[in-house]
């Protein structure tokens, strides 16, 4: 879904390298070799990763940058100091094309600028990269191990767990499989299904609470009594009431569990949002000029309310990180190997709690979860200035 | 001629709880095609919720809002558009009166797409460039891709003129509007809307509790002031700042600091028998301002609402009876005597 599901394959390789060469070849011909390159190897990176879905959109990215930079030079007419006779208003596609493209490099540069420049935030930002690039990457290095080490067994050991050793970096677990390759493995799943239910109560909330703010009358009263009843539910025991009952063997249903237990929290704040928005005075002005409710909506309200929406969106998935975890120590999902929370739940269940050697293979998930999720937390930090006009541009 | 708006026993009221709150009551203005109206009044007293019925953003709770004498409601279809574009607001506030998010060329650039006020990219740019001149905005290049939170209060303000300039407005409400620029910025601001009023034809409701700001706005104007909620004078600016004839507005003269020569002429030694504006929820019955008018007359101001007339001895209008039926100023004792034997 999010590039997740792909793991790095030759051909991605390839189509991305063939993305990459759009921006090189545009920054060949404008002299602007570095943002060139620059673009080609993002290209190649994000093809590798994620094939098409990532080759391709990159193209625009890395292409607008590449044109940013060699755009600087050139005579916007609108940005002489002439008198309005001797400036010429026409413009041809083209440099239509380039104008827009120049504009979209600069939001690009610019906001790369605001990630970069916020330490905690890119901290966090660094932290998800490399979780990213362990789960897509990472197999292609580290071959998942399910089989046991048997050989490896210490004489007179009461059990097959290890600590860390040279050839087995974060220890052996209770059947005596590598912990690095389930940690490798183990994180696609969760991540996965987290983040799919972070933007789904998002989709939700979102759009139920906007209807409740634009609505208002019964629309609104009902939203709002729905969600203060899921509210005052005591969520995590429901949860594990549900997850006992239903039989969920795909990661999507409980995604859509803690979407449909998720949304009333966020719900309410994006009406809240919506209403004060609502009597914003550039918003009165967009009425009175007469601009129509898809551009109020879609050009006023939205675009200042992104970084809020977004921020929230990351607590949402943080929310269903910890409960799917939760869930999965009480063993109540019948999720399959590799996944860290089963590490932790396994690990409980084949006595790691008072086993010395198993140390780092109950802490390994543990870890791993904890470290993913201060990432998220971090990076929203970046997220609220990478989304906010005035600390993008750095005044 | 047909007044460009007209309020027409407009009243207007605001629900606080299960409480209606009666903001405006019997609201009777018209405003000729390129004229200026100053609104003044203290702050809570309902002039930014008769600048919003003016421009239509606020519908009244009873009365009408005519356009070209003909009501907003009975517009239908294009003609109520081009009714809507034609009335425009100006806000207060600099901050909060542009989007954050879009540059100044953008704010000015999606009227003019939406409406085909020009045709093409070319003539959206070259109208942004001019109408950035027209509000003293230049170089209009160094302005187009900044982003409102780049620019001072004051230029803020100018885009915002611009903006409601894009659709060709026949009414502008500036409410406020240049209360929160610096002072040294207001007076050219003012002048630009006097020369925008000129050149292009449009008339101007100008909102403001500083007496002193009005007199120098709407000089060859008019003035009305507005007292919790009703107009209580209305006339030319000359009389009404000249020779004020309600209580209220002399009060109000009186308040005015000592700076400008000629409205401190005016002054008369003022003492309200009451500093409390009363809440809205609880207007005094009659005259609104009685409790406070130190030419109170008891069973005259405090049983019947004086309606809005001529008085003899002013050109303008006043709601005052002991004005208007011509009682006359002497019957009133000085204000040092009502203090004494006050009730
Ligand atoms: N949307 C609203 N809901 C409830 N009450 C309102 C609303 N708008 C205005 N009011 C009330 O109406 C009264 C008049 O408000 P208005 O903004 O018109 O006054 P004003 O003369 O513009 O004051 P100021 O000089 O402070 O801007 C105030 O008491 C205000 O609290
Ligand atoms: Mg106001």
């Amino acid at each position: 879904m999010i590039g997740f599901e792909m793991t790095a394959t030759l051909s991605g390789l390839l189509i991305g390298m063939v993305c990459g060469l759009v921006p090189l070849i545009v920054g060949i011909r404008t002299h602007t070799l570095k943002p060139g390159i620059m673009g080609f190897v993002a290209c190649t990176f994000s093809g590798f990763a994620c094939g098409f879905l990532g080759g391709i959109p990159m193209i625009l990215l890395a292409t607008a940058v590449v044109i940013s930079h060699a755009y600087i030079d050139r005579e916007d007419p609108f940005t002489s100091r002439a008198s309005i006779d001797e400036v010429s208003f026409e413009e041809s596609w083209q440099d239509f094309a380039l104008r827009k493209l120049a504009g979209l490099g600069r939001t690009v540069r610019a906001s790369t600028h605001a990630l970069v420049r916020n330490k905690a935030g890119f901290l966090g930002f660094l932290g998800l990269l490399f979780f990213f690039l362990m789960t897509v990457f990472g197999p292609s290095f580290i071959e998942y191990d399910g089989s046991a080490h048997l050989e490896r067994r210490q004489p007179g050991a009461r059990s097959l767990f290890q600590g860390p050793s040279a050839e087995f970096p974060l220890g052996l677990d209770w059947q005596g499989r590598d912990v690095l390759s389930h940690i490798v493995y183990g994180g696609r799943t969760l991540i996965l299904t987290s983040v799919e239910a972070g933007i789904i109560t998002t989709i939700i909330a979102v759009l139920l609470g906007s209807m409740a703010a634009l609505l208002g009358g019964v629309v609104d009263q009902l939203l709002s009594a729905a969600s203060n009843f899921i509210l005052t539910i005591p969520q995590f025991p429901l949860l594990l009431v549900l997850a006992s009952l239903v039989n969920f063997d795909s990661p999507i249903y409980l995604a859509l569990l803690f979407a449909a237990l998720g949304w009333p929290a966020l719900m309410r704040a994006v009406r809240a949002q919506v209403l004060s928005l609502r009597e914003r005075d550039y918003v009165q002005a967009a009425v009175a000029l007469d601009l129509g409710l898809p551009h109020i909506i879609s050009r006023e309200v939205l675009p200042n309310m992104i970084s809020y929406i977004v921020v929230n969106m990351i607590f949402s998935i943080r929310a269903a990180m910890y409960s799917l975890v939760g869930l999965m120590f009480l063993g109540m999902v019948p999720l399959r190997e590799p996944d860290w929370g089963m590490m932790i739940f396994m690990g409980r269940q084949q006595g790691a709690l008072f086993n010395t050697a198993a140390a780092s293979m109950l802490l390994s998930p543990i870890l791993a979860i904890a470290l993913f999720q201060l990432s998220l937390v971090l990076f929203t930090r970046s997220l609220e200035e990478i989304f906010n006009p005035r600390l993008r541009s750095g005044v | 001629m047909t007044p460009l708006v007209e309020l027409r026993h407009v009243n207007r009221t605001f629900k606080k709880g299960r409480t209606p709150i009666p903001v405006l009551q019997d609201i009777n203005l018209a405003v000729a095609p390129n004229e200026i109206l100053c609104l003044v009044g203290e702050s809570g007293c309902g002039k930014t919720t008769t600048g919003k019925i003016m421009a239509g953003l606020l519908d009244a709770s009873s009365g009408e809002m005519l356009y070209e004498g003909r009501s907003l409601v009975a517009y239908r279809g294009q003609a109520r558009a081009d009714a809507r574009r034609a009335l425009q607001i100006v806000h207060q506030d600099p901050f909060a009166s542009l989007n954050p998010a879009h540059t100044i060329g953008q704010i000015l650039s999606y009227p003019l797409k939406r409406h085909n006020m020009v045709q093409g990219r070319a003539a959206v740019r070259r109208r942004i460039w001019e109408l950035l001149t027209l509000v003293d905005l230049t170089p209009p290049g160094d302005i187009v891709n900044k982003f409102p939170h780049q620019l001072s209060g004051g230029q803020r303000q100018r885009v915002s003129i611009a903006r409601a300039l894009t659709v060709e407005p026949r009414l502008i409400v500036a409410d406020e509007a240049v209360s929160m620029v610096d002072v040294s910025i207001r007076i050219s601001l003012l002048k630009m809307l006097h020369r925008l009023r000129d050149e292009l034809n449009v008339a101007i409701v100008f909102i403001t509790h500083d007496l002193a700001l009005a007199k120098y706005f709407a000089w060859e104007g008019r003035i009305a002031v507005m007292y919790l909620g009703r107009v209580v004078e209305i006339g030319a600016t000359a009389n009404v700042i000249g020779h004020p004839a309600h209580p209220y507005t002399r009060a109000l003269i009186a308040a005015i600091p000592e700076a400008d020569p000629e409205l401190t002429r005016n002054k008369q030694r003022m003492k309200l028998r009451s500093e409390d504006i009363p809440s809205l929820t609880q207007i005094p019955p009659g005259c609104s301002f009685h409790p406070r008018c130190p030419f109170f007359v008891p069973g005259v101001c405090d049983t019947r609402v004086p309606p809005l007339e001529n008085a003899p001895g002013f050109s303008q209008d006043v709601a005052c009876i002991p004005l208007t039926s011509g009682m006359g100023l002497q019957e009133w004792a000085p204000v040092e005597d009502m203090v004494a034997d006050g009730p």
